[in-house]
């Protein structure tokens, strides 16, 4: 389980959020809604530690990210979380070089040290569960938009994460796309994959969460 | 006849008449005569004793035998001479391409250049002086050096010397006798034949270097004028006679410390006649020597393959290093950034021919750093050519955008592996095609590596194209030899961007 304690999260002389407590329960999809700028991102972000916290304690289960590590230690215990989440960005940042395939099984042969035979497997069990099975050799530039966030969503599950951070997964999608994606991520939900998702669209927040937190305007 | 006529000696009746002779100036044709100068083509790079500025006395500009011997041929024709400067290995174009008159700079009547040029009378008469380097033991003369390297001066007698006489020898060509004596020095080379004239000059210069057996063989120096200037031939041959008889010669040899008794032969209808041409042959096509067009080619392809494996191996090492300085420069910690813009900096903003000229004779004279001349040549344009592929990588790794980063590290990809699987690929493929571009100008501009002994193509070109004569024929052939490389390395890149094009369209 992911937990935040007392963290505190400043930009330029700006307080994002102070001393938030906040812990995302195994299993559930957790939804962030507020209005831009509220800090919702950053807040995702901070759990697999994309942005440093400034004071208070980022924790999933026993690994334990207090603020104010030294840089070697914290980069050690960031990219062990980063391996124990997964994440899913607005812009999709497929790698443009890589087959649908390769893009899915570029982290776990490198490292789960994933033979290819096993590697090909995995990466056919994710796309079967976001329905893009049929593009493992196609290249990201010839993806839909909802194509390519199905794709970013099954490279993140080839990591078999604890926990599928969703950032914005809708915001550039086109109405039936974002169907798809939506189909996706209720389908994860329903097979018990615990789930924090940011939106700003308050509909897709109420017929998704499980859990709904509104980030204060400060 | 009056009786105190009579009593004068036969002696001094021939200073009289020598005398008149000094007196009277020579005739040069009148185009000369209107042109108010004659203007003597020579290189004065490591030109001693020839035409040469003394490091000790700079404030006196240019002085050699052939300064003073061409304010005395001046004298003679009544306008002044003017030197022009050219390489020596390209006299004879500089000649006939009207930049010059006369090609007045320790000039051999080799057969190679006796078709292209008319010779005046010798002017002065050598031997050729063999030196070694101090450590080596049991060399008595040419004979003993089969299959090792000996420097020459390229288009010269020694030069012919060796290939005609010692074909086992590796003759290695130097456009300066002075770069030639340091290879020798610096244990590139066995040893190193020249003109006794330059040996004896730059002896100062190289204490260390060892004269084996007796100076040897005879040749000469003349001038050169064009094939149809036969009237300005006359009036040098005339003018080369007046000085002689009238001891002027004597005088400046003795100047220069090079009088030896030969020099008395230079009078001798024999030795005037030696290299005079029929004087109502004009230029013609005919004239240029035969060319062994099976053995042109075998040449022409020696120096292309060497100007391809020298490319590539370059080009190779340049990518991997300008790879490694771009990633120093945007990822390292301070000090290699540091490091990372001044080697870029340096390298690019130095000419590349003195970088080569450091490498090979700059190292060379440090003990144990004796580069040799193929090797100092790649590694030259490499770390040349890295400088120039660094700043092509430092912009494409800066262009990936970076979420590209952001959503490899967030899969717990390693810094190290998130450069290597995911950054670096993409730069590459967004840098292929300047660095296509570049891989094209170094292969052009691997040529350079000549200038420290290497014969590649364009050497190549050359010493064939100087010994013949036929520039425009072997130039279109060395062109099209280079497009043939070429051409096709652009089709391959052209072909792989569109491939890449294909998976990012």
């Amino acid at each position: 389980m992911i937990t935040l304690r007392g963290v505190t999260k400043r930009y330029g002389g700006r307080t994002l959020f102070e001393r938030l407590d906040v812990q995302f329960a195994p299993g559930r999809t957790t939804v962030i809604t507020g209005r831009s700028g509220s800090g919702k991102s950053t807040l995702l972000r901070l759990c697999n530690q994309l942005e440093r916290h400034d004071e208070g304690t980022v924790a999933l289960d026993a690994l334990t990210i207090p603020a104010g590590l030294p840089h070697a230690e914290w980069h050690r215990r960031a990219t062990a979380l980063r391996r124990r989440t997964g994440m899913v960005f607005q812009g999709y940042h497929l790698f443009p070089h890589l087959s649908v395939r390769d893009n899915v099984t570029l982290a776990p042969r490198l490292l789960h040290g994933l033979a290819p035979d096993a590697a090909a497997a995995r990466a056919q069990q994710v796309l079967d569960l976001v329905g893009m099975a049929a593009a493992a050799d196609r290249f990201p530039a010839r993806l839909s938009g909802g194509e390519s966030q199905r794709v970013a969503i099954a490279r993140a599950l080839a990591m078999e994460p604890e926990v599928l951070l969703l950032d914005e997964p809708t915001s550039a999608l086109d109405p039936l796309s974002t169907a798809d994606v939506v189909a996706v991520i209720r389908s994860l939900r329903a097979r018990g994959i615990t789930q924090v998702m940011v939106t700003h669209n308050p509909e897709l927040a109420q017929s998704l969460a499980d859990h709904l937190i509104e980030m204060p305007v400060r | 006849m009056p009786p105190v006529i009579k009593r004068w000696p036969l002696s001094l009746l021939a200073l009289a008449v020598t005398g008149a002779a000094a007196l009277a100036q020579v005739q040069l044709p009148e185009r000369y005569r209107i042109a108010g100068q004659l203007r003597w083509g020579a290189d004065a790079e490591g030109g001693a004793p020839f035409v040469y500025t003394d490091p000790a006395k700079p404030d006196a500009g240019e002085v050699g035998f052939e300064v003073d011997l061409a304010q005395a041929l001046g004298e003679r024709l009544g306008v002044p001479c003017r030197r022009v400067q050219a390489g020596y290995e390209s006299l004879v174009q500089v000649l006939d391409r009207g930049d010059c008159d006369v090609v007045l700079n320790g000039f051999e009547p080799t057969p190679a250049r006796r078709p292209l040029v008319r010779f005046t009378r010798p002017y002065y008469i050598f031997q050729q002086q063999l030196s070694v380097g101090p450590d080596v033991t049991g060399v008595n003369g040419l004979g003993d050096l089969a299959g090792k390297r000996v420097g020459v001066l390229g288009q010269s007698a020694s030069h012919q010397l060796l290939r005609e006489q010692y074909p086992t020898i590796e003759a290695v060509i130097y456009e300066s006798s002075v770069t030639a004596y340091e290879d020798v020095v610096n244990g590139r080379n066995a040893g190193s034949l020249a003109d006794l004239p330059i040996a004896r000059a730059l002896r100062p210069l190289f204490p260390r270097l060892v004269d084996v057996g007796e100076p040897f063989g005879e040749f000469y120096y003349c001038m050169a004028v064009r094939l149809g200037d036969a009237d300005l031939q006359q009036a040098l041959d005339d003018a080369i006679g007046q000085l002689l008889a009238n001891g002027t010669l004597e005088r400046i040899y003795r100047k220069w410390n090079m009088w030896v008794p030969a020099e008395q032969r230079l009078g001798d209808a024999a030795v005037a006649a030696m290299f005079t041409r029929d004087h109502s042959g004009a230029a013609q096509d005919g004239d240029a020597p035969a060319m062994a067009w099976g053995e042109v080619w075998l040449l022409l392809f020696a120096g292309a393959l060497r100007t391809f494996g020298i490319s590539v191996t370059s080009f190779a090492i340049a990518v991997v290093l300008g790879l490694c300085i771009a990633l120093l420069r945007l990822h390292g910690p301070p000090p290699l950034r540091i490091a990372a813009i001044a080697y870029v900096e340096v390298l690019r903003g130095t000419p590349i021919l003195v970088q080569m000229l450091l490498l090979y004779y700059g190292l060379g004279s440090i003990k144990g750093m004796q580069l040799p001349a193929e090797v100092a040549g790649v590694l030259g344009l490499a770390l040349n050519y890295a400088a120039y592929e660094a700043e092509i990588y430092r912009g494409a790794l800066s262009a990936i955008p970076r979420g590209q980063r952001e959503a490899a590290l967030a899969l717990g990809l390693t810094g190290v592996q998130t450069l290597r699987h995911v950054v670096v690929p993409q730069a590459l493929r967004l840098s292929l095609a300047s660095s296509t571009n570049d891989f094209i100008a170094l292969f052009k501009d691997s040529s350079i590596v000549m200038v420290i002994t290497v014969v590649e193509l364009t050497k190549q070109y050359n010493m064939l194209a100087n010994a013949t004569g036929r520039f425009i024929v072997l130039g279109l052939l060395t062109s099209g030899i280079y497009l043939l490389m070429s051409l096709p390395l652009a089709y391959a890149a052209r072909r792989f961007e569109r491939a890449l094009d294909r998976d990012a369209a």
